[in-house]
This record gives structure tokens, sequence and C-alpha cells, in this order.
């Protein structure tokens, strides 16, 4: 191919050597060995050929493994203080409420929703681990489980927290985050197949009807995305598959997404019309 | 009873942002935050909201990364700088497609640091590599062609010669060695190395023309 020795630019034997030596150093991985003096053509060339590396099948998709760890990371960041000085002066928070313990949040997961753990498994490695057990759900012990899903295991540390009150409690789920817990809060008839009713100390109905107030977590039982309380059809969605829960946190039929575990049941109090939620306490 | 339609709320003060009609959600928010309540009772719905941004950006993300960078490591890296900015910065306030440009443009940007840190290249070969395009201008937006990589690379093979297009076949596609391609392509393996150099050059050149073209 004589002509294309005539190229504007005269290649050198070296040119191909590094070349491939960068080739070499993207397939073996660590820091690429990209030449610091590149002509504008040349640069091009290397970007071609990062452009082609992404063509293989294993530079389609990202790890597993990296992306829910991103995703913890994430998710840790969003429950940081900010430092951002145009927000409001912030409400009172709770006395030695810090970073939020993604760890309990495994725990809680891991207690009723084996796929959700996997969720966290990737915890980014500067997290300290605290020394929290997991601990399979307390049926029985609990004296409030609906469904032998209890979301916090009778012997973890935990206190009530406040979501909202009866009055403004309306026909919507209402959202709380304490911590590492996100979940709703809303009135639910009694009519599922949820049993031991116990709402203010006994299965007192109010006025109105057979009623009582839920708490859910709105972590998805397949693989922990934050489920969307949708007020068209009033039921929990999931963005990542196509979950979908009833009010009631239990598997929809409507759903796309198989053989879900119904979300899982955070006890709830009432008192004095205040709505109150048991979470782990932070330690 | 004072019920509120929960509405996207930006972050960075803009405290009055309107939410879009299309993305108010009907989920009930605390205005009045009662001592004692969790103020994250708020940021937790940007939370859920970019979680599912998160999902649905993190492949082409990480797709138009690796295209960039060419190998894992330096993507995941790279991607998660990109994310991790994008988790304060995102203004949830706008819609999906131009928070979509932004994130792409957090991307190039995020590409371009990167490399004058981790490069220390001189001055001038880095502007001419950020000249020749290897991270385009600022500012501009990426064409559909530039952000999809597998596309612009089906089209750039399907444009060279059979005796490029093989060589990239064999050393990107099916990632074999210089020694595997020669025997496959019985060649020697010094002839292998200038045909990938020469081929990525004319693949180069169609790029560019294709990206010049005013009907691209």
């Amino acid at each position: 191919m004589p002509g294309e020795e005539q190229e504007q630019e005269q290649e050198r034997f070296e040119d191909y050597l590094a070349l491939d030596r960068y080739l070499e150093s993207l397939e073996t991985g660590g820091t690429p060995r990209l030449p610091e003096m590149l002509t504008p053509v040349q640069a091009r060339i290397y970007r071609m050929a990062a452009l082609f590396r992404s063509a293989s099948p294993e530079a389609a998709e990202p790890r597993p493994e990296f992306a829910a760890a991103l995703q913890a990371r994430l998710l840790q960041e969003q429950h940081l203080p900010q430092p951002a000085p145009s927000r409001p002066a912030p409400a009172p928070r709770r006395p030695g409420a810090r970073k939020p313990a993604l760890l309990s949040r495994r725990v809680l997961l891991a207690g009723g929703t084996a796929a959700a753990a996997s969720f966290v498994a990737g915890v980014a490695a500067d997290r300290v681990i605290e020394a929290t057990t997991a601990n399979p759900p307390a049926a029985g012990t609990n004296p409030t489980t609906w469904n032998g899903e209890s979301l916090v295991p009778a012997d973890v540390p935990s206190q009530w927290f406040f979501v909202t009150t009866m009055a403004e409690l309306g026909n919507e789920a209402v959202s709380f985050a304490a911590g590492a817990v996100v979940g709703y809060v809303l009135r639910s008839s009694s009519a599922s197949t949820i049993s031991g009713s116990n709402w203010e100390g006994g299965s007192q109905a109010n006025s109105a009807s057979q009623e009582r107030i839920i708490a859910l977590s709105a972590a998805c039982t397949h693989m922990g995305c934050i489920v969307q309380w949708q007020h068209a059809d009033h039921k929990f969605h999931c963005p990542c598959h196509g979950g979908l829960f009833t009010a009631n946190g239990e598997a929809d039929a409507a759903s796309s997404k198989l053989y879900l575990r119904p979300l899982p049941q955070l006890e709830t109090k009432i008192d004095q019309g205040k709505v109150y939620v048991r979470v782990p306490t932070r330690s | 009873m004072s019920m509120l339609n929960g509405k996207m709320r930006s972050r960075a003060g803009t405290q009055g942002h309107p939410a879009d009609p299309g993305e108010t959600r009907a989920m009930e928010v605390k205005q009045n935050a009662q001592p004692g309540q969790d103020v994250l009772g708020n940021d937790h719905i940007q939370a859920e909201e970019f979680q599912v941004f998160y999902q649905q950006n993190l492949g082409s993300i990480y797709r138009y990364v690796y295209s960039k960078v060419g190998n894992r490591e330096e993507a995941e890296d790279i991607t998660s700088q990109i994310f991790m900015k994008a988790v304060h910065g995102i203004d949830s306030g706008r819609g999906t497609e131009a928070i979509q440009k932004w994130l792409f443009q957090v991307a190039r940007t995020t590409i371009a640091d990167y490399w004058r840190a981790r490069y220390r290249l001189t001055t001038s070969s880095l502007e001419e590599l950020l000249d020749a395009g290897w991270e385009g201008p600022a500012g501009a937006e990426p064409a559909s062609y530039r952000s999809q990589p597998a596309e612009r690379v089906q089209y750039l093979l399907s444009a060279l010669p059979e005796h490029y297009r093989q060589v990239l076949t064999c050393r990107f596609l099916f990632n074999l060695s210089v020694k595997e391609t020669a025997l496959s392509m019985g060649l020697s393996e010094a002839n292998v190395k200038v045909l990938q150099f020469r081929a990525l050059k004319r693949a180069a050149e169609i790029d560019d023309i294709f990206e010049k073209t005013p009907s691209s």
C-alpha cells in the first residue's frame, strides 16, 4: 500500500509501538499509558482507540458491584446535612443525629427481604461497620407483627419517630425519612388479610370505619429501590422494575414484577393525635 | 386541615421554584416541620427522585465515559465523580431532558478535569487533545451521534475498508491479542500493529467528516 506511506504526517515505527503499549495498558488495567506528547492527528487516533474499546462486550454495562456501591454512597451523601448557606435555619435535629447508620438499614432489610439486602451489599468500605447484628424478624415475640414482617426486630434499640398528626393525615400516604429508614404512613382499611389490629392498644374501630394507621418501608422488596405513592391509583410504584404494591403494602396482582414479598411494616402508635413510627435509634 | 400536594423543590436555595405540572407528585409534604421532626422529611423526596435518576442514567453515562477513557477503572472512577457532583447540583425543578443534557455536560468537564489532573500533560499537548475534539468544545451539546458510542462504532466499522474493519473487529470487538489477530488474519505481529494504527487513523478521519457534515 505505497500510497498510504505518503501521509501528511510521517509515521514512525515508534508510533505503532506506542499505540500498542497504550492498548495493552487499557487491557491490563491500572493507569493507561498515554504518551505525553501527541500531535492532533495522534490524539484523534488515541481517542478512536478508547471509543472502540468501549464497543467490546465487557464495556457495555457497569459492573453490578460498582453500580450498587455507588448507589449506596449516593444514598449516604443525600442524607448528610448540606452545607448550602441558602437553606433556612435547619429545624432542630434529634440529639446524636449524625451520619445515618446505613448498616442498620441492611439489618432491617435483611430481616424480611433478602433481595433488598443485596442492594446495600456494596456498602462503601470507608463506612465504619457498627456492631449491630442482622436478626431475622422476631415474629411472635413482637406483639404487633403483621404478615410476620416486622421490620425492626424487638432487640434493636429503637425510638418513636414523629411523622404527622391524625388531623393532617388524609387519604394519601405521607412519606418520612428517619435516618436510613424511608417509608410511608397511611390509613389502611382493615379489610385486607392483615390481622392483629393494634391501634391505640386494641382493636378499636374509630368512629368512622374499621381503620388503622400503618407504616410501610419504602424499599421495594425486589432490589431496594424507593417505591413511590401514586395518588391516581392509591398504590406504591417501583420505578426500577415495575414492582407494584397495594396501599397495604402487599404485592399487587397487576405488578409486572412477580413474586414480590410485601413491603415490611413498622410499628405505629397514636399519642395525643400524633402518629409515630418505631425506627432504629442511631448510635 | 390543610392538605398540600407534594412539589419538587430545587436545591440551592431557590425556594419558590414552582414544579412543572407534569412533575407534581401526589405526596403530602409537611410544610411546617414540628420540633423534633426530622428535617430530612423534605429532602427525602429528592432522595427518591435522584435514585430513580441514577438508575436511569448510570448506563448511558458509564458507556459515554468509557468511550472516552477506554478502560473500566477510569470509567468507574469518573462515573462516580459525576454522580457525586450531580447529587448536590441537580436542579429537580427542570424537565428530564434538560437535566440529562446538564448531566452530560458535567460528564464532559469531569473528564477534562480528570485528564488535566491525572496525566499532567504539557499545556500544549493538552490543548491539542482538547482541540482535537477529545472532549469537544465546552458547552457544546452532544448530538445523539456523539453520546451513543455503540452507534458510532457500528457506523465507523461499516465505513472502513475491509482490512481495517477486520483488524479493529479482532482487536476491539473480540479482544484478541496482537498474536491471535496475526494468526487470524495471516499477518505478522508487526503488520498488525501497523494496521491497527492506520485503521484507527482512518476511522478518526471518517468520524471527523461525519461530524462536520451538516446533515449529521
